[in-house]
């Protein structure tokens, strides 16, 4: 696959989204096992609804971050670098919701002979809500410029280079 | 009788404190990172094709950039975290030892609820198969606010994710909102 370059994402860009589809109980499962997260709001309906009445058990917010994550180290490709991310929760999901991410480049910079672009990412469920919305900082290669270092390195000169404040 | 009114001078104390660093009792593992990817439904060859990983950039096997905040799993032998749902039927399950930051010092403080004010996350490097992470906790920032709702507790802790060799992997900065 040919390497994404600074000059193939222009402001307005939009990566590819990523799209997990209808998130079940068994999905939320599979995940709480996985990193051993025993909060009962995320697999024990009753607790869940009677207890802390919640409408449903709840979709992990551990589980969303990972993928926003995938869709900006996906979108900016082999040889692009996620550096910088935030994100706030706006809304729970639940589950049963599907869900999936998008991102746009909001603003773009070339300094120190790399490009950095600013994306602006959410998490969207089937009725067009946003759960989940923050901005990410993706750093790419100029086209026959050199190759993003790995592992990243934060330049004296990379300072100024910050995420936007929240909306 | 009522509650003294919090003051800021309370809370300065904490700031720039340091937690014990954390260490995960295991190196990452190729089985742990398949399930892990399988939970969260990334296909990525990095993440479990050998051959391919070792033409990559990462010279190897390597887990997802946000794989370390999610490192530390409880050690064999140690205190059943489940106890505390057979003690107590309403127990929501989780623990007062969850969490890279669970050792830093408690604040003291009336407040009672907790709400997450948001993460930023800074990535340099992915945590290899075979090497173990280590988190340190500090309070960035701990700052009394008062608004039209009352009073809240804005709590910013900075965690650094290392690897055992001193590898930076990433920080995560995280706002807790004590209300």
């Amino acid at each position: 696959m040919a390497t994404i370059c600074y000059e193939d994402l222009e402001t307005g860009f939009r990566l590819a989204p990523v799209d997990k589809g209808r998130i079940s109980t068994s999905h939320i499962m599979r995940w709480s096992a996985a990193v051993e997260n025993w909060h009962r709001i995320h697999y024990d309906y009753r607790f869940a609804t009677e207890h802390d009445k919640l409408p449903d058990v709840l979709i992990n917010g551990s589980w969303k971050q990972h993928v926003l994550v995938q869709l900006v180290k996906d979108g900016l490709g082999a040889g692009g670098w996620l550096w910088k991310m935030k994100f706030r929760y706006k809304k729970m999901d639940i589950a049963g919701d599907s869900l999936r991410a998008t991102a746009e480049v909001t603003d773009r910079q070339v300094v120190a002979g790399l490009g950095f672009v600013t994306l602006r990412i959410l998490l969207l469920n089937q009725k067009d809500e946003v759960s989940t919305a923050g901005f990410a900082i993706g750093v790419v290669p100029l086209r026959g410029g050199p190759a993003v270092p790995y592992p990243f390195v934060k330049k004296p000169e990379y300072q100024d280079i910050r995420l936007p404040a929240d909306d | 009788m009522q509650a003294a009114e919090p003051k800021a001078e309370d809370f300065a104390k904490y700031i720039g404190m340091t937690g014990t660093p954390k260490v995960a009792h295991m190196p990452l593992e190729r089985d742990s990172l398949r399930r892990f990817v399988q939970a969260i439904m990334d296909q990525d060859r990095l993440y479990f094709d050998e051959a391919y990983a070792k033409g990559s950039r990462y010279g190897g096997i390597v887990a997802t950039p946000l794989y370390p905040v999610h490192a530390f799993r409880s050690p064999a032998g140690s205190a059943d975290r489940l106890n505390t749902v057979q003690a107590d039927p309403d127990a929501d399950g989780t623990d007062s030892s969850d969490g890279a930051y669970s050792s830093l010092p408690k604040i003291e403080s009336a407040f009672k609820r907790l709400l997450n004010g948001g993460n930023e996350i800074e990535f340099y490097r992915c945590l290899a198969v075979g090497e173990i992470c280590i988190a340190t906790p500090k309070y960035a920032n701990v700052q009394l606010k008062h608004g039209k709702s009352g009073s809240m507790l804005l709590v910013t802790i900075e965690t650094e994710y290392r690897t055992q060799a001193g590898d930076l992997l990433l920080v995560n900065v995280q706002t807790l909102i004590w209300r």
